[in-house]
């Protein structure tokens, strides 16, 4: 195995090849595909999972924080609009629905 | 020394709602976030003398990460701490995600009092928080009210001079959160409630399928009630009022007029078959509270009624949910909704609720949309009153094209300008059923607020108009833009002087092209154009005040230049 890749240059069989070291890029960040990790956007309506990680500027990850989306909480997925609407999500006890975008800036990991 | 008491909290938590209830002063409170984008301020008496209270707008933390919040972080430090009391107001049924601004407030060493409001939904969802516990805990005073029905209020006002700095220490992000999680766990209690029908409901309307259906069914029968309330109250009480007590009253006092000269022409106006006609005379006592009373007024009261049932609802956010894909097309996201929405009412409220949109290209594309494609409840009951006499296919294709130009304007605009526009990102409140009194409240609130603003204007502008026509001082303008009226809209050449009055107020334009009997292509032609040209004076003082006097020659110039290809493409094209 080689110590350096390059990693834009990687098709998914060849991740598989890595096993559970890395696997992907996306927003400029690596994770993981065989963890069950994707974005909120990804992920269909009516799964719970766990946030992980929120990718984006500072500004964005203060907001998302401060209204109670930030890594380790539990959420539910409760909708998703198609044609790259909408996500509402159960956090907490609030209810937050985030554009499609944003949606795909918070990485989380589901059942 | 008090100086000042602050509210403070997270968005839709009840501040308006608390203020009114400490100060008695009015301000318009809704079930969504964002309903106060002006700094309201009233005073309460102490005993210690009168104290200005300040009704901040909702804000999530110390940190601002918006153009709100930095108002709201600016205001805190105007003056001394010991001069100030910030009154903290949470929402008892979201304490974790609310005590991250208290703890906030706490360490900056402000003397604070915490405010559990929404006590009552609180326990119907089956949360409990203990007080006294909380009290010792964060060492500030705690008070749980219930802004609404206004239990708790008077024993927060006693405590407010309990309020003083505590010493507490200064928390990272990780910290924080930590310690918050901590005092949670210590007092509050939750009890699993069932699925009730209002969660059963609250979901199905955020669902892209029941959500869509729910929709259109909302949207259908909000339009088909204004227009029953507002024919109910003009049939049974208005138009009787005019037609057989008011009517007779002014024909006996024309009965005894002998000379028909400048007086009265100014008050009667003009006798049509010897008789008052109330939609033709143009005077100040006969069509001019006709039209404010007669016509606009039913179509205000039950539009208001409306709004302010679906606003208190707390649907409003989620039809914007649906309907952020398509607003994201006109660069804009789904909370446009509610500044369209309420320019419905009237465009002011409407572009002053702009602010809750982050950007200036939003608050630009949504004022600009709102002043050419939404036309306001004064002019929409006059369109009804007038081309719904032709058949309700003519009122239906007005709004087609004004439908049609806000989905056109807006991709053009998003396409034209640089930049982009910011994500959709809002927290949904749950339903709740608003008392009937706060309803009727919210409701005289805001006919108040139309009378007091719509009634001079209309009077004081009739009898400015009745003086210029009497020595036919309109002929100047309307000959100059003969070629523009006749050659293009297709309209007889007098129309123009309704046109320039549509800059005064719109309903007393349509109210001038009444006596012109058009035809039912004209009157449509003239009713588009009087929505899609200038807004009125009073919106245009609104959009300079939020745009910017270069934004609003810009956004005028947009309103000419599609007016005048509409009104051409209806003449020559679409109705011919």
């Amino acid at each position: 195995m080689p110590n350096a890749i390059n990693l834009t240059k990687l098709t998914l069989s060849e991740c598989q090849d890595y096993g559970e070291i890395i696997i992907a890029i996306k927003g400029g960040c690596v994770y993981n595909l065989f963890m069950k990790e994707m974005s909120l956007a990804q992920i269909k309506a009516n799964r719970k999972g766990k946030i992980l990680e929120v990718l984006g500027d500072a500004n964005l990850q203060n907001k998302l924080m401060n209204m109670g989306v930030r890594s380790g909480k539990e959420f539910t997925k409760l909708s998703h609009i198609g044609l790259e609407g909408p996500v509402v999500i159960k956090v907490g006890r609030s209810i937050l629905a985030l554009g499609h975008s944003i949606a795909s800036k918070i990485i989380v990991e589901h059942e | 020394m008090i100086k000042k008491i602050y509210l403070i909290g997270n968005p839709n938590v009840g501040k308006s709602v608390i203020f009114s209830r400490l100060t008695g002063v009015q301000v318009i409170s809704s079930n969504y976030p964002g309903t106060t984008v002006e700094i309201s301020k009233g005073y309460l008496q102490l005993d210690a003398g009168k104290v200005e209270v300040v009704d901040l707008p909702g804000t999530y933390s110390m940190e601002p990460t918006s153009s709100a919040e930095e108002v709201t972080a600016s205001l805190l430090k105007e003056l001394q701490k010991n001069e100030i009391v910030v009154i903290n107001i949470l929402d008892s049924t979201n304490l974790e995600r609310n005590l991250l601004l208290t703890l906030g407030l706490i360490e900056e060493g402000y003397p604070v009092i915490v405010c559990l409001n929404m006590c009552d939904e609180a326990s119907h969802r089956g949360v409990t928080i203990d007080i006294k516990k909380l009290e010792s805990i964060l060492r500030v005073p705690v008070v749980s009210t219930c802004a609404v029905t206004g239990i708790g209020v008077k024993s927060m006002i006693e405590r407010i001079k309990e309020s003083s700095p505590v010493a507490r220490n200064r928390l990272n992000r990780e910290e924080r959160w930590k310690e918050i999680g901590n005092i949670v766990e210590q007092v509050q209690r939750l009890e699993h409630r069932h699925h009730s029908l209002r969660e059963i409901l609250e979901d199905a309307s955020i669902q892209p399928f029941t959500g869509l259906i729910m929709a259109c069914g909302v949207i259908y029968a909000s339009f088909k009630f204004v227009r029953f309330i507002g024919e109910a109250i003009i049939n049974k009480i208005t138009d009787p009022v005019f037609l057989n007590l008011y009517q007779p009253i002014l024909e006996r006092m024309t009965f005894y007029w002998q000379e028909k000269g400048f007086w009265f022409h100014l008050l009667i106006g003009d006798l049509i078959n010897g008789k008052i006609d109330f939609k033709q005379s143009l005077g100040v006592l006969t069509t001019a509270p006709y039209i404010e009373f007669g016509m606009v007024l039913p179509y205000v009261i039950s539009f208001y009624f409306i709004l302010s049932l679906l606003e208190d609802i707390g649907y409003l956010p989620r039809l914007a949910i649906l309907l952020d894909n398509i607003l994201h097309r006109l660069g804009l996201h789904g909370y446009a909704i509610i500044p369209v929405l309420l320019g419905f009412g009237c465009n002011v409220p409407g572009i002053l609720s702009t602010r809750v949109l982050e950007s200036k290209r939003e608050r630009f594309i949504a004022s600009t949309i709102i002043s050419i494609g939404v036309p306001c409840v004064p002019l929409q009951a006059m369109i009804f009153g007038l081309l719904g006499a032709f058949g309700g296919y003519y009122v239906g294709g007005v709004y087609l094209v004004l439908f049609c130009l806000i989905i056109i304007l807006g991709v053009i605009l998003n396409h034209a300008m640089p930049g982009y526009s910011p994500e959709f990102l809002l927290e949904i409140p749950s339903y709740r059923f608003p008392p009937l009194f706060m309803l009727g409240r919210k409701l005289f609130f805001r006919i108040k607020g139309f009378l007091i603003e719509a009634v001079p204007i209309v009077l004081i502008g009739v009898l400015f108009i009745n003086i210029l026509l009497y020595f036919k001082l309109f002929d100047i303008i309307t000959d100059i833009f003969a070629p523009l009226i006749k050659g293009v809209f297709g309209l007889p050449k007098e129309a123009i002087v309704a046109l320039v009055i549509g800059f005064l107020r719109k309903d007393v334009a349509v109210g001038m092209l009444m006596p012109l009997s058009l035809s039912a292509k004209q009157l449509f032609i003239a009713a588009t154009l009087l929505a899609i040209s200038f807004p009125c004076v009073a919106t245009f003082i609104v959009l300079w005040k939020e745009l910017g006097l270069k934004d609003l020659i810009k956004s005028a110039l947009i309103m000419i230049t599609v007016s005048v290809i509409m009104g051409g493409l209806l003449n020559f094209v679409i109705l011919r």
